[in-house]
């Protein structure tokens, strides 16, 4: 009888049949044309070549390419410029990705154990913040790390600066390129990069992280606490495990989410240490003006995001075929 | 109005054979019960009824007309859900009113029929309220009004009690009965519990994977279970393996008497079947089928006591009205008597249901 | 112990979570030109030039607006007939017209904003604003398609026999059970795809062709002047748009389901 609950009601016939092939159809046309003929004139024009002050012209040529792995004036002389700012990309990502996972992680479990009420209350906060356009996290964290504002002026006041300086930590801090001779700063830095993009996707972090945390069962980790395991060690060997899959694939949604993060870098980060996104802005609507080679920039970002999620979509399977 | 009338339905789910060729007539005005455990297709062939699944074989008629293609919302059966399926964000009224509101009665005859049919299952005054402001009890009587507002030519339930605490269900047992009883409604109760069958029915039909395996009154059965699987799901029994010869039972070295010569061969294996409150127990009993048994357990229910016994024929248990004065006691020696009358007789070989079909109930 | 320790982290993540979102808030009192915190000469004189005076802003949070209802509108209205036939025919063609339809939301957007820059500049759209609109909507589309397919597999399909029982065609039953009962899925859906094409203006960056603005659009563009506190004051209206949005899908529909919670649990 159960069988006969899954089944649903008997198939309704003609006229509606008819219309629901017509907005198949028309479905289906939409999709194709708005949600894959962008990313396939990206394709295309990436093998096309600019016109010198009359934008690009069609072509099959690998020259954009090329000039990401090697420098437009190969084989006389190489470049990587383009490659390192990929490294950039990849590089931020990761650590902001990473760094927003592992401090939401512990957040979301905490907020998962409270009443329904209490999530509804943190989800709308965290919604809020997480739809908040990236300007203004970007002008907010820009107040607070600006070199006349906010923690550099409030470590000066405070005397923090002077103590700092006086316990030789200052002197730390500058290896580090966290201030200048005279203040902390952290305009620009590789610091303030990852901090902001944490930061921006932070509550994607939890939202992501909250249906695998929420519907984790709570006398789990009340087995293992009245088998003598301490806090810690249930998180250890009850919470990660079970969460370990959500954990990655969050991680690598936060990754590609990242990947295209513009305003941030513009901001904080230091113009050598620029990303593939800048550059790609560049070049379509910015001061170079070369969209083919913006085109193929894109292509190699898209390829780079796709690959990171076919490598996690396998790991994921394989531990789970282990599992 | 006409006659419902089943002929040769069967339904595959794939492989599956959920319904295997079924043949039924359902009376005008009565109440039928499908009965059977869970699996055994009852389900599978009341929605076919209903029109919710389309048979691959077989076909429907009301009063010899073909409605098995006809869909469901063009049936208009009256159906009550196992989980009533009362619809949340409608009120009471509405949810009564729906059948007439899409039918596109006029708002005010449509609510005013609704209070109506609430008056009929005593829940005047509530055509107001919230579907999630009901009781278990009440959202059942909703759901009969629901499907009574259409005025269907056959009225449907799908485990109408399960959803019911054992109290209120066997209330609304008779409840139900008795409002079916008044409007004279062509009625199929779909159910596994036996014992609301035989409180509503006037006709059972026994079902076990996917076939009939009995229809008939609950007095026919109950004392006259065609199968062995009948006898085991309707009631309790016991179950006796036994080989025929020369008209008479051999189970355990036992010759058994029946009231008439069995009409087996001699040798073959035959299954008898003996109800517990059928055993007679005490001294000075007749000496046809009497042998000795040994009390190994006493159950105490009240009104009645089962008498667990040890015997030659196996394990039996008997059933005492508890006002007997003879009071007995693990370990006391017995002399019981199974009467002819009160043994049934099946062919031996598929034993469907296990000796523990005496704590089914 | 354990558990003070856990109030404080959780203490300790809302402030940082708050803090710059509270700052910029405040940057919007400021009486001079120049952002500071804490604000000087507080006044509210800003909120003023960004809701009335000041066209440019004015004509940005209006076109802000018609961008955001219009494509949160046009992407429920994609997204209810894909979410309904994966529901109803649960086929695989189905499932990837879906997948198809969540391409852009799972992409870096600055990919998906170049390729619709040049789709835009082939068909005569760029710089319109209903090719804004359009993109928005397709940019967004996924979000309405998950709430609304959450809601859909919230409904009893008992309920769906019993209508057919008395009498109800499947557009009858779509009618007066199916849209009634998805009713705060679909909403919750808009407004999430409201919310988030208000804010957005990476895609909108390549898709406007500087031939209009939108509020984020316009402070990005101003970006390299620097900060005003008028963009502040867009800032405070923006949070609190996401907060009344938010809270009203909290109240009226079931956010934590929303968002994935087991619904077996309080």
């Amino acid at each position: 009888m159960t069988v006969a609950a899954q089944i649903g009601p008997m198939a309704e016939v003609p006229p509606a049949l008819r219309w629901g092939a017509v907005v198949n159809l028309l479905l289906w046309a939409i999709a194709l044309l708005l949600c894959l003929v962008p990313f396939g004139l990206v394709l295309l024009i990436s093998f096309g070549h600019k016109v010198e002050g009359a934008g690009w012209d069609w072509a099959f040529s690998s020259e954009n390419y090329l000039r990401f792995f090697v420098g437009a004036n190969w084989p006389a002389e190489t470049t990587s410029l383009y490659l390192g700012q990929l490294y950039w990309s990849m590089r931020y990502a990761v650590v902001a990705a990473v760094l927003a996972v592992v401090t939401a992680l512990p957040f979301t479990y905490l907020m998962t154990r409270q009443s329904r009420r209490a999530q509804a209350r943190w989800l709308v906060f965290l919604l809020a913040t997480l739809s908040l356009s990236e300007v203004f996290i970007v002008m907010g964290w820009d107040i607070i790390l600006s070199n006349n504002s906010g923690l550099p002026m409030l470590f000066a006041a405070s005397g923090v600066t002077d103590w700092l300086k006086d316990t030789g930590w200052f002197d730390v801090l500058r290896d580090w390129g966290l201030a200048n001779p005279r203040n902390v700063k952290f305009k620009t830095s590789e610091f303030a990069t990852v901090l902001t993009l944490s930061y921006l996707v932070w509550p994607y972090a939890v939202i992501l992280l909250y249906p695998a945390l929420s519907r984790l069962d709570p006398s789990l980790a009340e087995a293992a606490r009245t088998m003598g395991a301490r806090p810690w060690t249930v998180a250890r060997t009850v919470i990660l495990p079970a969460v370990r899959l959500p954990l990655m694939g969050t991680t690598l949604l936060l990754f590609v989410f990242l990947l295209g993060a513009y305003v941030a870098i513009t901001v904080f980060a230091d113009p050598s240490q620029h990303t593939t996104a800048v550059s790609i802005y560049e070049n379509v609507r910015g001061s170079t003006l070369n969209a083919p080679f913006g085109a193929a920039q894109s292509v190699v970002l898209l390829v780079a995001a796709g690959a990171f999620l076919v490598l996690g979509q396998r790991l994921s399977r394989k531990s789970q075929g282990g599992a | 109005m006409s006659a419902l009338s089943l002929h040769g339905i069967r339904k595959d789910y794939g492989e599956a054979r959920a319904v295997d060729d079924i043949t039924l007539d359902f009376p005008d005005g009565q109440l039928t019960a499908l009965l059977g455990p869970s699996g055994c297709g009852k389900t599978t062939l009341l929605r076919m009824i209903a029109g919710l699944e389309v048979p691959t074989a077989g076909t429907v008629t009301v009063g010899g007309r073909d409605i098995t293609r006809v869909p469901a919302h063009k049936r208009k059966f009256g159906m009550v859900f196992q989980s009533f399926a009362l619809f949340p964000h409608l009120t009471v009224r509405d949810n009564v009113a729906y059948a007439l509101t899409i039918a596109g009665t006029a708002r005010g005859e449509a609510a005013a029929r609704a209070d109506t049919l609430l008056d009929l299952v005593q829940l005047t005054g509530f055509g107001d309220r919230r579907i999630g402001q009901l009781s278990g009890g009440q959202k059942q009587r909703v759901a009969i009004a629901r499907a009574l507002a259409q005025e269907p030519e056959v009225f449907l339930l799908d485990e109408p009690m399960s959803a019911l605490d054992a109290k209120l269900r066997e209330e609304m047992q008779v409840e139900l009965r008795l409002l079916q009883q008044r409007l004279g409604i062509t009625t199929i109760v779909v159910t596994h519990d036996q014992r609301e069958a035989m409180t509503m029915a006037d006709r059972i039909i026994v079902m076990s994977k996917g076939r009939v395996e009995q229809a008939g009154t609950p007095q026919e059965i109950y004392h006259w279970p065609a199968t062995g699987f009948v006898a085991g799901f309707i009631g309790r029994a016991n179950f006796m393996d036994g080989v025929a010869q020369d008209g008479r039972i051999m189970v355990g070295g036992v010759a058994l008497s029946l009231p008439r010569p069995a009409q087996f061969l001699t040798g073959s294996a035959v299954q008898l079947v003996c109800r517990p409150e059928g055993i007679r127990l005490g001294a000075g009993l007749a000496e046809v089928n009497s042998i000795e048994g040994r009390v190994t357990f006493v159950r105490d229910l009240g009104p009645v006591r089962d008498i667990y016994l040890e015997t030659r024929l196996g394990r039996l248990v008997a059933e005492q009205s508890a006002d007997q004065s003879r009071v007995l006691a693990v370990g006391d020696r017995v002399h019981l008597s199974l009467p002819p009358d009160a043994l049934r007789l099946y062919p031996g070989l598929p034993v469907t249901l296990p000796a523990t079909a005496l704590a089914a109930e | 112990m354990g558990r003070v320790f856990g109030h404080l982290f959780m203490a300790l993540a809302a402030i940082v979570v708050a803090l710059p979102i509270v700052i910029v808030c405040s940057a919007a009192l400021n009486g001079g030109r120049t952002m500071f915190f804490p604000p000087q000469d507080p006044t509210l004189a800003r909120f003023g030039e960004f809701f009335f005076s000041e066209p440019v802003w004015t004509r940005a949070l209006s076109n802000s607006v018609i961008v955001a209802l219009g494509s949160a509108t046009l992407a429920v209205l994609m997204a209810w007939p894909i979410a309904y036939a994966l529901w109803k025919t649960g086929s695989r063609q189905s499932a990837m017209l879906a997948g198809l339809g969540s391409i852009p939301f799972a992409l870096p957007p600055i990919v998906f904003g170049v390729g619709l820059g040049f789709f835009w500049s082939f068909l005569g759209g760029l710089g319109s604003i209903w090719a804004g609109i359009i993109s928005h909507a397709v940019l967004f589309l996924a979000l309405p398609l998950v709430t609304i397919s959450i809601g859909l597999q919230a409904v009893d399909r008992a309920h769906l026999d019993a209508a057919a029982t008395m009498g109800a065609t499947e557009g009858v039953t779509f009618r007066t059970i199916i849209l009634p009962q998805t009713l705060p899925y679909t909403i919750s859906g808009f407004f999430f795809a409201l919310v988030l094409s208000f804010n957005e203006f990476i895609v909108m960056f390549f898709v406007s062709a500087s031939a209009f603005s939108t509020v984020t659009l316009q402070i990005f563009n101003s970006l390299r002047n620097g900060y005003t506190p008028t963009m502040a004051v867009a800032a405070v209206a923006f949070i609190t748009v996401s907060i009344i949005v938010f809270s009203a899908v909290a109240r009226w529909g079931d956010l934590p389901r929303l968002m994935g919670a087991d619904q077996s649990r309080n």
